[in-house]
């Protein structure tokens, strides 16, 4: 990247938005046009190009992900066409490690936008639950490479899965109570005490160029 | 007008007597040498050269960069993000351990179990193994060819009239000489080997045939400047045996070649490639396939095991990756060569790019363009390491056997042992690797299943 002074100023103004450090930035906006192919904006095509991603089972519910408009808080629903570098970052921003100089609020902060980012990903029509639909949605992307599993099992495996899920959440239901879903607070209440943080980051390796001269 | 006249005609001599000396001191100093199989050390002096004023450059432009206190080296090479090496059994116990108070060796789903799956796909956004292979390695010096500089404000003045320098040796001088001593090379093949075919079968054709070989391929080294260092040479190939080889680019035929005969496999070309494969053959049986034959893998492994099993005819130089790596790394080997059952040597190739970067990224330029590239490059440097034998074991199958000869021309080259496949330059990842994964997760939600009573 040049060292020209219009550049830091976006930079800048990236580096308090997202938090990652500027050369963070500068390497993940390298990483961004090599994925664009030098464009200024990315396309859910332009992630079939990673071959590593191929084997993730739930490849399809991250790169759906990138463009949710609840992700990219730009809207309560729906999916953007396109995302450019502030985008990008914005997403990447979920997986930063937890800073050992944050407060408490950060903290908490921190670890409800990483657990709404999951939560955006089980629930895909965005009504603010995830119904057994949804749940079972999830189990059978995760179980579809195995042709020994049938649909019936991995169904199963999602309801059980669910109730559970659900006599946490609401404690004993009555015979014709029906369980609508989680929700969001459901779904915080589900993780209480339970250390996720370190769970849902990635570590960049520590930029501190050679020391140059001697 | 008259005093024209004298005055070309002085010209028409000067021009006259260059050529006749260049043309002497081709022959002297490179072509005899090169029929003998003798080298005179110019090219290793030339080297040595080349390296104390690349040190010399490196240092001025830490001292410039110093200077505007910049940052100069980026080591991002190597990936810029730290990617865990647990598996995914692993991973998933210590989420779920860090969760419920649940057992740990019941199977079943669990919310958490999607974090993983998660950061790995964000990691690989971020940085794939697989993609950086496919672009020119960088360099931490500059070797004065501003192909490969990336920090084009820290020059000074003393170091552009070095550049510009180079520039003019390389173009005006290295090039048509390279470019002379490439045709030469070329035709003496094309027309020694026809030469050769007319003899009759015997041994004398065989020598004859080996040493036309042989003198135009090292004719074509130094054509290129290239300055290989051979190890192990005991270990050559014999005759009935099969050499495979990591590939980088074209040359890499021509560096093998030089050091021992070779038979060649591949696709007949037209044009001028076509021309030098068919005069080749009728000197000794080269295997060239038709096109259509090249997609038919049995044609092509009968043809292949029946050369191999002829113990008088030459071995097969092979590169099962299939494609050109950037040479920091070695892909997956295609199995076919392996199934054949011959005894294989394998030879691993290194380059040192600091001279002249050898990767052709065929995506980037034409065969053309890169081979003018590689004349224009200092010099083409390289180590060649003759690998022990191996043979295919009893219960054996190809694909370990090839990933077994991968690992031990990786460990030599010290290059890094991918199992991805070259192909995905161009194509994408086959299904059944993308089912492993999830295989492995189901096996570890469902396993013991059947045990488990729902409620």
């Amino acid at each position: 990247m040049g060292s020209s002074q219009s550049m830091s100023e976006e930079v800048r103004e990236l580096v308090s938005k997202t938090g990652f450090s500027s050369d963070q930035i500068e390497q993940l906006h390298r990483r961004f046009k090599q994925l664009s192919g030098n464009q200024l904006t990315i396309r859910k095509e332009n992630f079939n190009n990673i071959p590593d991603l191929e084997l993730n089972p739930i490849r399809s519910k991250i790169i759906r992900a990138f463009f949710d408009n609840r992700n990219l808080r730009k809207a309560p629903n729906g999916l953007a066409d396109e995302i450019n570098f502030e985008d990008f970052l914005t997403i990447m921003s979920y997986f930063r490690p937890i800073e050992t100089n944050m407060d408490e609020e950060q903290l908490e902060h921190c670890r409800k936008e990483k657990l709404r980012f999951l939560f955006h990903m089980y629930d895909s029509d965005s009504d603010g639950r995830i119904t057994l639909e949804e749940y079972r949605n999830v189990v059978e992307e995760l179980l579809s490479g195995n042709p020994h599993i049938e649909k019936e099992s991995a169904r199963s495996i999602a309801d059980g899965a669910m109730m559970e899920a659900a006599s946490v959440c609401v404690g004993q239901m009555q015979p014709d109570q029906v369980y609508e879903g989680i929700t969001f607070d459901d779904f915080l209440k589900i993780w209480q005490g339970i250390d996720i943080e370190t769970k849902m980051h990635v570590r960049f390796l520590n930029m501190e160029t050679i020391a140059l001269c001697h | 007008m008259f005093l024209l006249l004298p005055f070309n005609s002085l010209i028409v001599n000067l021009l006259g007597i260059s050529l006749t000396v260049l043309f002497t001191l081709l022959l002297v100093f490179i072509i005899v040498p090169a029929i003998f199989g003798v080298s005179f050390g110019i090219r290793k002096l030339y080297m040595k050269t080349l390296l104390k004023i690349f040190a010399w450059a490196t240092l001025r432009m830490e001292r410039g960069a110093k200077e505007k206190n910049h940052q100069l080296y980026k080591p991002y090479t190597n990936g810029i993000i730290a990617k865990d090496p647990t598996s995914l059994e692993e991973e998933i116990k210590e989420i779920r351990k860090s969760g419920s108070n649940k057992a740990l060796d019941t199977p079943e789903f669990e919310l958490s179990d999607i974090f993983y799956f998660c950061r790995k796909g964000m990691e690989t956004i971020m940085d794939d193994e697989v993609t950086k292979r496919f672009s020119a390695e960088e360099l931490e010096s500059w070797n004065l060819l501003s192909r490969t500089n990336y920090n084009f404000q820290y020059i000074s003045l003393r170091l552009t009239i070095l550049w510009g320098l180079g520039v003019l040796i390389r173009y005006c001088f290295l090039l048509p000489l390279r470019i002379a001593l490439a045709f030469t090379g070329v035709s003496l093949l094309v027309v020694g080997t026809t030469m050769v075919g007319y003899l009759p079968n015997g041994r004398f054709k065989e020598f004859m045939s080996k040493h036309v070989h042989l003198m135009c391929y090292r004719i074509c080294v130094r054509a290129l400047t290239a300055i290989i260092t051979y190890h192990d040479r005991e270990n050559r190939p014999r005759n009935g045996g099969i050499c495979v080889a990591n590939h980088t680019s074209p040359i890499d035929v021509i560096i093998l070649a030089s050091d021992g005969y070779y038979a060649m496999v591949g696709q007949i070309h037209g044009g001028l490639m076509g021309v030098i494969q068919r005069a080749m053959v009728k000197a000794c049986p080269h295997v060239w396939f038709e096109r259509s034959e090249v997609k038919d893998r049995h044609l092509v492994a009968e043809r292949l095991t029946e050369h191999v099993q002829d113990k008088s005819k030459l071995p097969i130089l092979i590169f099962p990756e299939g494609t050109c790596i950037n040479n920091t790394s070695v892909m997956m080997f295609k199995k076919g060569s392996f199934e054949i059952g011959a005894t294989v040597y394998p030879v691993a190739i290194k380059y040192d790019p600091q001279f002249g970067d050898a990767f052709w990224n065929s995506s980037k330029y034409g065969m053309v363009t890169y081979l003018l590239r590689m004349m224009t490059s200092w010099a083409i440097v390289c180590s060649v390491w003759y690998l022990p034998p191996m043979t295919r074991e009893a219960n054996e199958d190809a694909v370990h056997f090839a990933n077994r000869v991968k690992s031990a021309i990786a460990r030599q080259g010290g290059l890094v042992d991918l199992l991805w496949d070259g192909g995905l330059k161009r194509e994408k990842v086959k299904d059944t690797f993308k089912e492993e994964q999830q295989k492995l997760y189901s096996k570890m939600i469902v396993g013991n299943h059947e045990d488990r009573s729902r409620s």
